[in-house]
C-alpha cells in the first residue's frame, strides 16, 4: 500500500542526510537506464541489429523533435532533452512496478527537474548570446518589461513543477483511492490512463524545456538542407 | 505538506548524474554511430559518383579511342589500297614496258632475220642470176666478144681514166677471158703504147666471162661481163637495202 505523495518516507539515513523513497526510486531508475544504455550500446556497428536500430530510432526521434521545435542543430541539446524525457517517462511508468511510487509524484523531484531546466536556460542563453546579450533579453521588447520577464522566468519554471507534480500526483492519488475502495482489477483502466498521462507529461515537460531554451537562443540559424 | 530540501538537492544531483551517464553511455555512442554511418554513406555516394564520373570519362575515352582506331584502320586500309594500286600500276607498267621491250626486241630480231634471209635470198638470187647470165653468155664465142670489147677500149674510157692507169715505163697488164690472137694482141699493144707509152703484157682470166680488164700499177679499168654483172648485182643489192630501210 502506497503512502501519500504529499509526504516523504525516509528509507534510511546516511549521517545527517535522510534518504527518502523518491531518491531510492530515482537511483533504481538511474541504474536501469545507465546499465540498459551500456548493454544496448555495447556492440554498435554500421550494420545495425534490430536492437540498435530501435535505439537509433529513439535518438533520431529526439533529434527530430528538437530540430522541429527549436529550429537549431540538435546535437548540443540532445543529452539534456533526452535525459529529461527518458527519466520522466521512466519515473512516471515506474508505478507499474508494485510498491514503487513514481519519484515525479513528489514535489522535490519535479522541482529538481525544473531547477535544472531553469539553469540550463541560463547556460544556453549565455552561451548563445553572451552574458550581456542574455540579460538584454529581459528588456525585450521594452525596458519596462524587465520585471514582468523576470517574473515570467520564475513562474514558468514554477509552472513546470506544478504541472508535472499535479498530473502525476493526482494519478497516484486516484489509483490509490480507487484501489482502497474497490476490487483489485478496477483501477487497471485508471492505471492505463495514468501511464498515458505519464508519457504525455514527459513529452510536454521536454517540449517546454526546448521552448524555454529556444526562447533565449540567438537568431535562429537557417536549417541545414538534408 | 512538507518540502524536503535535502531530497531536492539529492534529486538534482541524481538527475545531473543521470544526464552525464546517459550522455556518456547512450547519446554519444548512438549519435556517433549515426554520424559515422552518415559519413560512410556520403563517402560511398561520393566514391560512387567519382567512380561513375571516372567510368563515364573512361567510356568517352574508349569511344574516342575506338573512333581513332577506326579512323586509323580506314586510313591504313586506304593507304594499303593506294599502295597496292600504285604497285599494281607500277608492276603493270613495268610488265608492259618489259613486254614492249621484248616484243620490240623480238620484232627487231625477226626483222633482222627477215632482212638477213632476204639478203641471203637476194644474194643467192644474184648469184643464181649471175650464174645463169654466165652460163648464157658462155655460149657466146668469147674471142669475138673479147675482140669487140678490146676494140671499143679506145672509146670506152675518157682520157683521164686512161692517164690514171700507168705512166710511161711502167707495165700495164691486159687480162681477157680467153687468150687473144697474136694480131689482136699486136693491135692492142700498139693502141696502148700510143696512148700511155708503157709496156704491155697479156693474161687470161676465165672468170671475166667475156671482155677485158686493164690492170695498172695505180688503177684498174674494167670492160668485161663479170664487172658488169657485179655492178648489176651491186645495184640490185643497193636497191634492196633502200627498200628494206624504207
Amino acid at each position: 500500500m502506497m503512502g501519500s505523495p504529499l509526504t516523504l518516507t525516509v528509507a534510511f539515513q546516511i549521517g545527517p542526510v535522510a534518504i527518502t523513497t523518491p531518491v531510492l526510486a530515482t537511483w533504481a531508475i538511474m541504474v536501469v537506464l545507465a546499465v540498459g544504455s551500456c548493454l544496448l550500446t555495447r556492440h554498435m556497428s554500421l550494420h545495425p541489429s534490430t536492437r540498435q536500430a530501435a535505439l537509433e530510432v529513439v535518438v533520431e526521434a529526439i533529434e527530430a523533435q528538437i530540430r522541429d521545435t527549436m529550429r537549431v542543430e540538435p546535437a548540443p541539446y540532445v543529452p539534456l532533452i533526452g535525459t529529461l524525457f527518458l527519466f520522466i517517462f521512466a519515473a512516471n511508468w515506474s508505478s507499474l512496478v508494485p510498491g514503487v511510487e513514481p519519484p515525479t509524484a513528489h514535489l522535490e523531484t519535479d522541482a529538481a527537474l525544473a531547477l535544472i531546466v531553469f539553469f540550463a536556460v541560463i547556460w544556453f542563453g549565455v552561451r548563445s548570446r553572451g552574458l550581456r546579450g542574455y540579460f538584454a533579453t529581459f528588456a525585450e521588447p521594452s525596458i519596462l518589461m524587465v520585471p514582468l520577464n523576470i517574473v515570467e522566468t520564475m513562474t514558468r519554471t514554477f509552472s513546470l513543477v506544478v504541472r508535472l507534480f499535479g498530473n502525476v500526483m493526482s494519478g497516484v492519488f486516484v489509483v490509490g483511492i480507487v484501489l482502497s475502495l474497490v476490487g483489485l482489477l478496477v483501477p487497471v483502466p485508471l492505471m492505463a490512463l495514468d501511464l498515458l498521462t505519464g508519457a504525455v507529461q514527459a513529452y510536454i515537460f521536454s517540449v517546454l524545456a526546448m521552448v524555454f531554451i529556444a526562447g533565449v537562443l540567438g537568431e535562429p540559424k537557417p536549417e541545414k538542407e538534408k | 505538506m512538507h518540502f524536503d530540501w535535502s531530497t531536492l538537492i539529492l534529486q538534482t544531483v541524481n538527475v545531473l548524474v543521470l544526464l552525464w551517464l546517459l550522455r556518456r553511455f547512450l547519446f554519444r555512442p548512438v549519435v556517433a554511430i549515426i554520424a559515422e554511418r552518415k559519413n560512410t554513406a556520403e563517402k560511398l555516394l561520393t566514391d560512387a559518383a567519382s567512380k561513375m564520373q571516372s567510368a563515364q570519362t573512361q567510356a568517352e575515352q574508349t569511344a574516342l579511342h575506338e573512333k581513332a582506331l577506326a579512323s586509323d584502320g580506314d586510313r591504313i586500309l586506304a593507304d594499303a589500297r593506294a599502295s597496292a594500286q600504285t604497285e599494281r600500276t607500277t608492276t603493270l607498267d613495268a610488265a608492259r614496258l618489259e613486254a614492249d621491250k621484248m616484243r620490240a626486241a623480238a620484232q627487231a630480231e625477226l626483222e633482222t632475220q627477215r632482212n638477213q634471209m632476204r639478203l641471203d635470198l637476194d644474194s643467192q638470187a644474184r648469184q643464181l642470176a649471175v650464174a645463169i647470165a654466165s652460163r648464157l653468155l658462155g655460149r657466146v664465142p668469147r674471142s669475138a666478144v673479147d675482140a669487140a670489147l678490146l676494140e671499143a677500149l679506145d672509146t670506152t674510157w675518157s682520157p683521164d681514166q686512161w692517164n690514171g692507169l700507168a705512166a710511161a715505163g711502167e707495165t700495164l697488164e691486159v687480162v681477157t677471158a680467153s687468150p687473144l690472137e697474136a694480131a689482136m694482141q699486136a693491135a692492142c699493144t700498139t693502141m696502148i703504147q700510143k696512148r700511155l707509152g708503157c709496156s704491155v703484157q697479156f693474161a687470161t682470166d676465165p672468170s671475166l666471162i667475156a671482155g677485158v680488164e686493164l690492170r695498172g700499177p695505180h688503177a684498174r679499168l674494167h670492160n668485161n661481163w663479170r664487172a658488169d654483172l657485179d655492178s648489176i648485182a651491186e645495184e640490185l643489192s643497193h636497191d634492196d637495202k633502200t627498200i628494206v630501210m624504207a
